[in-house]
């Protein structure tokens, strides 16, 4: 149980005894294993795209009485590998009027944000990259960016389809942004620590999603909007906009945009479940397992939405995050220090 | 700051406009303040061509005007040539066509409603009536050997006469349809984003209704509870108790509620039709070459998107010399520019799903 | 029942949830051969010995998709020489089947009609009869009753 528990902290202090053992310098030994915990996010990051993009479709069939996709291996595994290797395959497609460097760029910096945000995010006890004292501040730092790619794919295109999606992405992810924050501040006013692995060890006895029920409601709302995932699909709005900033993609560009989503839907899952749902806690199952259960449920719920609700409307969309959210977090902050301080000084 | 409004081209080619409708809508931001309506892109010309036609080579050309409701379309056309020719219909042969025609519209609502929550966003809204069409479908080629081409109505009567099996199946049909429109309206009705997306938007008032000419479930859901099958009974629709729903907002969602409720009715009538079902010919009897005297004759009848008319003129010849038809979609469709002012784009998409049109009818 | 905001959310996840354990419809079509009812218009199936090339079906062809070329043969009577039918024009509306006199021109069960080339689809029934296909009922006397098949639902 200890041994499965640590078994991937046993595989690089494996690795870094065998660089020291070559007999390299401290500084390059830990220069080699930034890169080789970089690898690994970057596989977490590959596999979780290949995993998901095949769950949700498996998903979405079983939803509409269908089997989804079931040919290429064993109840279909190797469909996304498939699709991936048929998108390598097609034709780029660039605009004549695009800008052609910006049009190159965006795909590549969509998956920035979701890596960067990875190295911080412990998967269990002690199982992180970075662990940075001010992760949560970090985390949310590098997921605001992902605005940025949208919008230069919308623009880049020269496309007025395009340009529509990429102006809905940018006031929507930036709206929605500040509830994302305004419910982990709840979380930081509680645990005292902007550490992601400080505030999991003080849910042994009680999640946070128990003590701040609310925070987490307008977490995932937010959350679900911040990653772009039906019902707030808006940027893309495939019945709306074609296809919003993505219009012009075609390809692999378009496949990273794709797999992108299903990285920034991981990472947001990952921090629910640090935050509210007690990380990598819980009984007889190795941390990293718990970590991955209870991230697979947060998935799963998000699919599930997507599969059965309408798109909102845009103006809805803000509205419903400036009159509601966004009060209710505030509200929700405010409760909170009361409770805290009523707490601190009287128990 | 300066800001300019902006013009995009909503099809020919685009994910919601049901085929190929053209929509060019002039944008402030997301509202539409102008928009100009563009159509004949899958214009096939059936009038022209059923000039060359004999009366009976007519009917396979109508399966492909509105080609959600080729049965209805096909039995407009034979009412128009037998109250030409003055023929009387066997009865059994009239409550064979109220069965099929009902089923059609049962066909037809499932795709017009699927669709519609389709365009709205929820993509598995469509999965579940289309299911259910496909046991109609499944029926008809068990009963006429084609799926949407059928062909099956016949100057006279009707091609194929149904048998217990058909009788069998339609009953099976019948009793698991209602839960599935209960599951249907559990996942749809009180959805607080569908209802955002329908209620109050894209609203028709009776008035503004009329005056464009709708028909059918987008004119029922306007608060005008006109229904041939009512008003004008044809066939032996006037032996069958059932109700026109109506709607008095003509909005969106309106037009969603009447079409789901127009589905039960259906259901009733064919249900009653089925127990009453009398035994006999299926077919009058009809010269061979079919020649009506000269003259013209219009006829119309309730389909599952509106009225249908045709207009028939003879010349005494077994060719016709004009077969003209009012298409419901393309009526209805001439609101669009009127309706889409002041709305959001996703509102135009919500307006466009809730008139269930075909491109085929309205191009003909 | 009390109400609030988001009722209508849950209980269409309700409905979605409920349908992913059911059992799936999709007829895997390539692997498994669908069930096609015996009225079925598909392709064709010509009786050439029976055929007295009278022209009727050339007559009720909405499109002109049928070709027959007759000549007398040594009785003095008409017999077919050549009887194509494009089924590029062909409607599948089955006029032709239902109007010949002797019952010689049938429909058939086959339904994968797709050709690489736009010569292949039109079917030269003169000198490939396709006698060996599998006929469907439609537009013939009713005689024998089918065997029953399969439930609709």
């Amino acid at each position: 149980m200890e041994f499965l528990d640590n078994i991937f902290l046993y595989g690089t202090s494996i690795i870094r005894s065998i660089i020291t053992w070559i007999g390299f310098d401290p500084a390059i030994t830990n220069m080699i294993m930034a890169a080789v915990y970089t690898v690994a996010i970057l596989v977490i990051c590959t596999l979780v795209a290949l995993f998901y993009v095949l769950y949700e479709r498996k998903l979405a069939g079983f939803i509409q009485y269908r089997p989804g996709p079931n040919k290429l291996g064993p109840f279909g595994l190797f469909q996304t590998v498939a699709d991936a290797v048929k998108l390598l395959t097609k034709e780029d497609i660039v605009p004549r009027n695009a800008d052609k460097a910006l049009h190159f760029l965006a795909p590549l910096f969509v998956f920035i944000p979701p890596i960067l945000a990875l190295g911080a995010i412990p998967f269990g006890n002690k199982l992180v990259a970075v662990d940075l004292n001010i992760g949560m501040l970090y985390i949310l730092a590098v997921t605001s960016l992902s605005t940025i790619p949208f919008f230069l794919a919308g623009w880049s295109s020269n496309n007025k389809y395009t340009m529509l999606g990429a102006m809905r992405a940018v006031s929507q992810k930036i709206s929605y942004e500040i509830p994302v924050i305004f419910s982990v501040l709840a979380i930081t006013m509680i645990a005292g620590s902007l550490n992601m692995s400080e505030v999991v060890g003080m849910q042994g006895k009680l999640w946070f999603v128990f003590v701040q029920p609310l925070s987490f409601l307008i977490f995932f709302i937010a959350g679900i909007a911040e990653t772009n995932r039906a019902p707030f699909d808006l940027p893309e709005g495939e019945s709306e906009l074609t296809a919003g900033y993505l219009t012009e993609y075609s390809g692999m560009k378009w496949a990273l945009f794709f797999l992108a989503e299903y990285c920034s839907m991981f990472v947001f899952s990952a921090m629910a479940t640090t935050l509210f749902l007690g990380g990598w806690l819980g009984p007889v199952l190795p941390g990293w397992m718990w970590f991955v259960l209870k991230v697979h449920v947060l998935m799963t719920v998000i699919i599930w939405i997507r599969w059965t609700f309408p798109r909102i409307r845009v103006d809805k969309l803000l509205e419903f995050n400036w009159k509601i959210l966004i009060p209710a977090s505030i509200l929700n902050i405010f409760a909170t220090g009361i409770g805290v301080y009523l707490f601190n000084n009287f128990f | 700051m300066r800001t300019q409004t902006y013009k995009i081209n909503l099809g020919p080619q685009h994910p919601s406009t049901h085929g190929v409708l053209h929509v060019v809508l002039e944008i402030d931001g997301e509202t539409i303040v102008g928009s100009e309506t563009n159509i004949g892109y899958l214009h096939r010309g059936i009038e022209k061509l059923a000039e060359n036609k004999k009366y009976p080579q007519v009917i396979p050309y109508t399966d492909r005007l509105d080609y959600l409701a080729g049965m209805s379309n096909n039995l407009l056309y034979v009412q128009t040539v037998e109250k030409m020719l003055g023929t009387e219909v066997p009865e059994r042969a009239s409550y064979i066509r109220v069965i099929i025609a009902e089923l059609m519209r049962i066909a037809n609502h499932m795709v017009g409603i699927g669709i519609y929550i389709m365009d709205l966003g929820a993509v598995t809204g469509v999965f579940y009536p289309f299911i259910q069409r496909e046991h109609i479908l499944d029926l008809f080629s068990k009963l006429c050997g084609s799926r949407m081409t059928f062909n099956y109505m016949r100057i006279g009567g009707v091609a194929v006469d149904i048998d217990e099996d058909f009788i069998r199946g339609t009953e099976i049909f019948l009793d698991q349809l209602p839960k599935m429109l209960h599951e249907y309206h559990t996942l749809v009705d009180e959805n607080e984003i569908f209802l955002s997306r329908t209620k109050n938007i894209g609203k028709i008032s009776k008035s503004q209704a009329e005056s464009f000419g709708l028909t059918g479930p987008n004119l029922r859901a306007s608060g005008l509870g006109y229904d041939l099958r009512k008003v004008a009974p044809y066939e032996v629709y006037d032996r069958f108790d059932f109700n026109i729903p109506v709607a008095y907002n003509g909005d969106c969602f309106d037009r969603y509620i009447v079409r789901m409720q127009e589905v039960e009715e259906s259901i009733k009538i064919i249900r009653q039709a089925m127990a009453q079902l009398p035994q006999g010919e299926i077919k009058a009897k009809l010269p061979r070459i079919i020649k009506p005297e000269a003259g013209d004759c219009y006829h119309q009848a309730e389909n599952p998107k509106g009225i249908l008319g045709c207009y028939l003129v003879s010349d005494g010849t077994p060719k016709p010399y004009r077969v003209h038809f009012r298409r419901p979609s393309f009526n209805n469709i001439s609101i669009f520019d009127e309706v889409a002012i002041g709305h959001k784009i996703a509102d135009f998409i919500a307006i466009m799903a809730s008139f269930d049109f075909v491109l085929g009818e309205v191009d003909a | 029942m009390f109400s609030f905001w988001g009722k209508g959310l849950l209980k269409g996840l309700s409905v979605t949830g409920k349908v992913i354990f059911r059992k799936n419809l999709t007829e895997e079509y390539p692997l498994v051969k669908p069930n096609i009812p015996s009225q079925w218009r598909g392709g064709f199936a010509y009786e050439k010995d029976k055929c007295i090339a009278c022209g009727i079906c050339v007559l009720e062809c909405p499109n002109d998709a049928i070709l027959l070329v007759k000549e007398k043969d040594e009785n003095n009577k008409n017999v077919p020489k050549e009887y194509k039918i494009n089924l590029g024009y062909c409607l599948s509306c089955g006029l032709c089947v239902e109007s010949c006199p002797v019952n010689c021109i049938h429909f058939t069960k086959e339904f994968e009609s797709a050709t690489y080339l736009k010569k292949e689809s039109v079917l030269d029934l003169f000198n490939n009869q396709n006698l060996e296909a599998e006929r469907s009922t439609y537009g013939k006397p009713v005689e024998k009753k089918e065997e029953k098949e399969e439930g609709i639902l």
